[in-house]
């Protein structure tokens, strides 16, 4: 009989930890009222009584970037505007997180075209992006199906999340 | 107080060749003036007795010349005029401000697209585009257009 | 010895910047306030934070291929936009509307302006401080998006009208989703009225605040409801009609004393006229074709043209110069939340700050807009 080798493990376990807290993240997504352009409106449908994002813990609108988890990147980013882009995502504490919402925000849109001269064609050009949600603007169906992917990125997997059972209405995000 | 004074003002200040009435419904409007750099100021002079609005303000880039366009209206049916001036490119052009506020951007906004200066402007900055930005875009030279014209191709004969 | 006076307090003055983003959500307007304590002694809203360069687009775009664009510059009133910039390229070519098209255009155009009021209304809410509205207007919303994304196919950002009609039929089930809104919203103002108009805090906050009076409105070229609130009766259906809103019966209300209140009560009526235009289309719907004859690559003569319509947020004028060939030479879109915006470099100064998002909610602006 061998005898087995057992690797001592961490002294200080964190990996729970961070589990627990990552479930926690997850189920409480606070954005940050962003909305540049059309994609705003859709945002604002999302939040509001048909679809409510507050049964994905993520209605709290928080106007400060220092309050908010997630960035949604809802509308075209103009040069004037991106500045200001840069300066809130750096303002918000970590962990954080960006959803880009809508085609101008993936890439420019429909407004990208070889004579452009006023857009940063796609948010990731200044911030780094977690979700994109296509759509001009997204069905606020859409932007919910991002930020539960958001959520699945954040437990690392949807299994992982045991909160899920409770947000009546949500399918699988994938 | 109303459109008939303003065409009696006009025709105070300007030659009858000036001041063409136009078909409405085939243009939009019903007077069609062309006035030189310096009688701006006097035609809006003259709109704001007659208690007309300004409506609109812009301009459009030829290969000779700018035409600066002002869109005035009054509360009333049918009764929008629009005022053309011939600009060279790199003249300006007197301020309406004075009479109008809504000059104030209108012509901020002309200087941001086109880089049309208005003397005695009073805050005379770029409205729509970035304060450092060293371009003025709706230049028929910058960026991509179909084509270039002239301003006797489109506005040459009146087609009232 | 004489005595010594203290030396005065001089307050000094404080810069306030208020945006781009900030939570009133009614796009990225920066307003730069000169402050004295709390009263405001100079405000400069300073735009372009949402240029995306329209009218540069569409000197290189064809007439058909720009048609998106104007439904994405106010998309609170996409479909104004759409049917303003198709009548003008329309009336430019001599391209022909059946009368159906025209009706169905002016059905989903007033829906549209009452999904936009309805969104105004739950927003300048929302702002005061009071949140129960913006769930209200938003489900009644929801109805009106529900109708115009069936035939449509989209939400918000439509591009249904096309040279020379429209895209797509409309069915049985579209005449009676709408006549039941119809019904349904008629019942809904009664709620309002006591949830919002009657409730004194929303009084004190709107009443005697942001006052323009009708020289104010005509010095900066005002016009919607921030100069029907003024006392003018100035409605582009009425002063230029355009489509069949000649013969359709319907009020243009106006306020009396120009200040916020009077310009809210104005959309409300404007939405209780808007109904009515609806039901009387519906009524008149004849049958027909809805889409007349176009060429496929449309070519307006050559010249200049200026249309105006009226959108939820005052007369939109769209002027086309045009060489004759399919792109348009110079397009200019007259925006009316410009002219609405610039009078708050007037109006706000004198006010306190917390009357400033009183003054900018009842103005109802949409700044890409007025960057284009």
């Amino acid at each position: 009989m061998a005898d087995k080798k057992v690797a001592p493990g961490p002294i200080v376990h964190v990996a729970v930890l961070e589990d627990i807290l990552n479930l926690f993240r997850a189920n409480s997504l606070w954005p940050m009222t962003f909305g540049l352009a059309c994609c705003a409106i859709e945002m604002m449908a999302a939040g509001a009584s048909r679809f409510d994002l507050d049964r994905f813990g993520a209605g709290v609108f928080r106007p400060s970037p220092r309050q908010s988890d997630v960035m949604i990147v809802a509308g075209t980013i103009s040069r004037k505007m991106a500045p200001t882009i840069v300066t809130l995502w750096e303002q918000m504490p970590a962990p954080k997180w960006c959803v880009a919402m809508g085609n101008c925000a993936i890439s420019g849109g429909p407004f990208e075209y070889d004579g452009q001269y006023a857009i940063v064609p796609g948010a990731h050009l200044i911030v780094p992006v977690d979700v994109y949600v296509p759509g001009c603007p997204p069905r606020p169906e859409g932007l919910i199906q991002g930020l539960l992917l958001l959520q699945d990125k954040i437990t690392k997997g949807e299994k992982r999340n045991v909160l899920r059972r409770f947000q009546r209405g949500a399918r699988s995000a994938a | 107080m109303s459109f008939d004074d303003f065409k009696e003002g006009l025709g105070a200040l300007l030659e009858p060749s000036a001041v063409r009435p136009t078909d409405f419904g085939k243009r939009g409007y019903s007077l069609e003036v062309t006035a030189k750099r310096d009688q701006v100021e006097p035609i809006a002079r003259a709109a704001r007795e007659a208690d007309l609005f300004l409506e609109a303000m812009t301009a459009v880039d030829f290969a000779d010349a700018f035409q600066v366009i002002y869109l005035y209206n009054a509360f009333a049916a049918g009764s929008r005029a629009q005022v053309r001036v011939a600009v060279k490119k790199g003249e300006s052009l007197p301020t309406v401000s004075t009479v109008y506020d809504a000059a104030l951007w209108h012509e901020r906004e002309v200087f941001d697209l086109f880089g049309i200066p208005f003397d005695n402007h009073p805050d005379l900055r770029r409205l729509l585009l970035p304060e450092d930005a060293d371009f003025h875009p709706l230049r028929k030279d910058f960026g991509k257009v179909h084509g270039v014209r002239s301003t006797d191709e489109i506005y040459g004969e009146p087609t009232a | 010895m004489a005595s010594q006076l203290p030396e005065p307090i001089v307050e000094q003055t404080y810069y306030l910047n208020m945006g781009p983003q900030h939570p009133s959500t009614h796009g990225v307007l920066r307003l730069f306030l000169k402050l004295d304590g709390e009263y405001i002694i100079e405000a400069d809203p300073i735009v372009g934070y949402g240029h995306r360069g329209h009218e540069k687009m569409a000197e290189s775009h064809l007439y058909e291929q720009f048609l998106p664009n104007t439904s994405r510059m106010d998309y609170l009133s996409g479909l104004l936009f759409n049917h303003g910039y198709v009548a003008a390229v329309e009336k430019m070519t001599g391209i022909e509307v059946p009368p159906r098209a025209e009706y169905i255009r002016i059905i989903c155009a007033e829906l549209n302006r009452i999904s936009s009021h309805l969104l105004w209304f739950g927003t300048y809410i929302m702002d005061l401080g009071g949140f129960t509205p913006f769930l209200y207007a938003f489900d009644d919303r929801e109805i009106i998006l529900d109708i115009l994304d069936r035939i449509t196919g989209s939400r918000l950002t439509y591009s249904y009208c096309r040279f020379g009609g429209v895209a797509k039929d409309v069915d049985d089930e579209f005449i009676r989703a709408t006549r039941e809104f119809i019904g349904r919203l008629r019942s809904r103002w009664e709620d309002y009225h006591n949830l919002v108009t009657k409730n004194v805090i929303f009084i004190h906050r709107t009443k005697g605040v942001g006052v323009i009076n009708r020289e104010t409105a005509i010095r900066f070229g005002c016009t919607g409801p921030v100069l029907r609130g003024a006392g003018v009766a100035y409605d582009i259906r009425r002063a230029e009609p355009y489509s069949v809103y000649p013969e359709l019966e319907f009020e243009i209300p106006t306020g009396a004393a120009g200040d916020a209140f009077d310009r809210y009560m104005v959309r409300f009526q404007e939405m209780e006229q808007s109904l009515r235009i609806i039901e009387q289309a519906l009524e008149r719907l004849p049958e027909g074709p809805i889409r007349g004859r176009a060429p496929r690559k449309v070519r307006p003569r050559k010249g200049d043209f200026y249309f105006a319509v009226e959108s939820a947020r005052g007369a939109v004028g769209f002027y086309i110069v045009s060489d004759g060939t399919g792109y348009p030479y110079r397009l200019k879109v007259r925006s009316p939340s410009l002219s609405n915006l610039q009078v708050l470099t007037e109006t706000l100064s004198g006010t306190l700050v917390a009357d400033t998002i009183s003054i900018l909610g009842s103005v109802d602006i949409v700044v890409p807009e007025i960057d284009r």
